[in-house]
């Protein structure tokens, strides 16, 4: 199980602009809906959009990590986006994000292994040491070897 | 000693924050040389699940999660309860309350029974806990069907018959519709507990086909079983092409295992089982009174056993299954013999009150409350305590009371209430000799135990 069947250089955008986390969270969907991930943008967008309702995924340290299990998600999905300019995200830290991970679950059972490297990514998050490694990394093509667990 | 520390996390999505805050849980405490285990319930199931001694030798239990995480398996332990998000924030403030705690104060009676209940059903497994989750859901049912059709049965015993009556009405509801409900739900929430969400459709089919074809419980139990693997096997062997598979957990799975179970249940397996069942309800309503006193005490007995485990939730089945074939008597034997085990431990407290320690004697008032409830769990920490002379007891207590209950014709349409269904008109047949089988049993119980225990001084 490699990280490639969830994550392509084309779901990784490293100069992203957006003004607002809804727009960055529309912008990071166009990615994965372009690339087959995602059948119905609109709705995962939507779904999304009321996680964050629930409780914000900025989980501080300049990260976030929007997610939802959606009907709109064909397969188990990531995008990546580093932000040109921080964007407020109501994070626990109170912190403006400059990098995101924008995951996408389908409804109907993922498979096992999939969720695995979602998780895995989860707990890689925590540790410093990660986040400056994608912080420094400037090619998707590092992005995607940082990503390799 | 070490102070060992748990923890729980869980969010709404379980992708994300349950193992960021159990990462950022577990990392801190590597780093400041704690002793910290986390269960982590996710999208995956529950990882690292807690076992019951964990938690038993834990100083404090940290919970961060936004659902829930089954808290009351932490009864008595001290808690320190947070949003998933504060323990991504804040590791280390969440570990140093969680060492500040004070351990827990001694729990009372209460809490030790309910504790008892939980753990039970968290250890059940395979048949058992398959045909339990079909019972536990019934339950609710059977009890609310049964307490409305004795509530008709205020106006008198035939007053039912009588068409745009209030009885009738009452009639309606408990034995029209909850009872006619009671074994497709215990059929289908057995296969439910098999094969999760899909088992349920045919499950539900297969216990309506086996109430209409007078299969009775039994045949329920069967199709439960029978819907539960079905679906199991075709959600597992049917393989379709990817764009497919979205139609197979709302359109193959359910029309293929209804069908099949349905088809079993009208052609091979309703009819010999509607026949056992016949000849049971002949048998139990026709038996003379050997059979049935012999009956009543083995089904006593069964009930103060392992009060409220696996024995005693199987005579009481019986009983229940059996009220769906119009028979009573079990019914009545059961819940008097379940009453007997607490009542006869607080009677115990009373009239031997030095072989009982302070606590115990506290403990027989609660135990007394429980027992007039039908709550044969009462007598457990009597039970856990001093099993070699309590448990004799009280089995021979119930098993007295379940034969005199059988003896004396007694009849039950409610299947729980404990003393509280006594006074309700018609829902007990012979009811002083009926309360005078429990008050038997009771005094034997508490005699036995008095003469076998020893003195506390």
């Amino acid at each position: 199980m490699i990280i490639t069947e969830i994550l392509t250089k084309e779901t990784i955008h490293l100069h992203l602009s957006a003004d607002s986390k809804t727009a960055a969270i529309e912008q990071m969907a166009t990615l994965l809906s372009e690339q087959g991930f995602v059948s119905d943008a609109q709705q995962f967008v939507s779904d999304v959009l009321k996680r964050e309702e629930s409780s914000s995924t900025g989980i501080g340290f300049g990260v976030a990590i929007p997610h939802g299990k959606s009907a709109g998600v064909a397969k188990p999905a990531l995008a990546f986006a580093k932000f040109e300019q921080p964007v407020e995200w109501k994070s626990i830290d109170e912190k403006p994000v400059s990098m995101a991970f924008l995951i996408g679950v389908p409804l109907e059972q993922a498979g096992q292994e999939h969720l695995k490297i979602l998780t895995t990514l989860a707990r890689k998050i925590i540790h410093e040491s990660f986040r400056d490694q994608l912080l420094q990394a400037t090619t998707p093509e590092e992005i995607l070897q940082t990503l390799q667990f | 000693m070490e102070k060992k520390i748990l923890a729980v996390t869980a969010c709404p999505t379980g992708i994300a924050h349950t193992y960021m805050s159990a990462e950022a849980l577990e990392k801190t405490a590597r780093e400041r040389g704690i002793s910290l285990k986390v269960e982590k319930r996710g999208a995956m199931g529950v990882e690292d699940e807690l076992s019951e001694a964990e938690i038993r030798e834990a100083h404090a239990i940290i919970i961060a999660a936004d659902t829930d995480v089954l808290e009351s398996r932490f009864a008595g332990k001290p808690v320190v309860k947070v949003a998933v998000a504060e323990a991504i924030k804040n590791p280390n403030r969440l570990l140093d309350e969680a060492l500040a705690k004070q351990p827990g104060v001694k729990q009372d009676l209460l809490d030790q029974v309910q504790q008892t209940k939980e753990s039970r059903s968290a250890q059940r497994s395979g048949f058992y806990k398959h045909l339990m989750t079909g019972v536990s859901n019934m339950l609710p049912l059977v009890v609310a069907g049964g307490l409305i059709i004795a509530l008709s049965f205020i106006f008198g015993i035939e007053a039912f018959k009588e068409e745009g009556t209030l009885a009738a009405t009452l009639m309606a509801i408990g034995g029209g519709a909850a009872f006619a409900l009671m074994v497709p739900v215990l059929s289908g929430f057995i296969a439910f507990s098999i094969a999760d969400r899909v088992g349920l459709a045919p499950g539900l089919v297969g216990g309506m086909l086996a109430s209409q074809l007078g299969a009775g419980f039994l045949g329920g139990i069967i199709a439960g079983f029978l819907a539960g693997y079905v679906a199991l096997a075709l959600k597992k062997y049917i393989k379709l092409p990817r764009n497919f598979e979205g139609l197979k957990p709302i359109l193959i799975i359910p029309l293929l295992s209804t069908l099949i179970v349905g088809l079993l249940m009208e052609y091979v397996i309703g009819t010999p089982i509607k026949w056992i069942m016949d000849e049971l309800a002949a048998w139990l309503t026709g038996m003379g009174s050997t059979n049935a006193i012999l009956l009543g005490l083995i089904l006593g007995a069964m009930m103060a056993f392992d009060m409220g485990g696996p024995v005693n939730k199987s005579a009481y089945t019986f009983a229940i299954g059996l009220l769906a074939s119009n028979v009573y008597g079990p019914m009545a034997a059961v819940m008097a013999a379940g009453m007997v085990p607490p009542l006869g431990l607080f009677l115990a407290t009373l009239i031997a009150p030095h072989k009982f320690t302070k606590e115990e004697k506290e403990a027989g008032k609660a135990a007394s409350v429980l027992g007039i409830s039908f709550i044969t769990e009462g007598a457990i920490p009597f039970a856990a305590a001093d099993p070699i002379r309590v448990i004799p007891s009280i089995m021979v207590g119930s098993a007295v009371t379940g034969a005199l209950s059988m003896a004396f014709g007694a009849t039950l349409h409610a299947p729980h209430g404990g003393i509280f269904v006594l006074p309700i008109p018609h829902a007990v047949g012979h009811l002083g000799l009926y309360a005078l089988s429990i008050l038997i049993g009771t005094v034997v119980t508490a005699v036995m135990i008095s003469i076998l225990k020893k003195s506390k001084v």
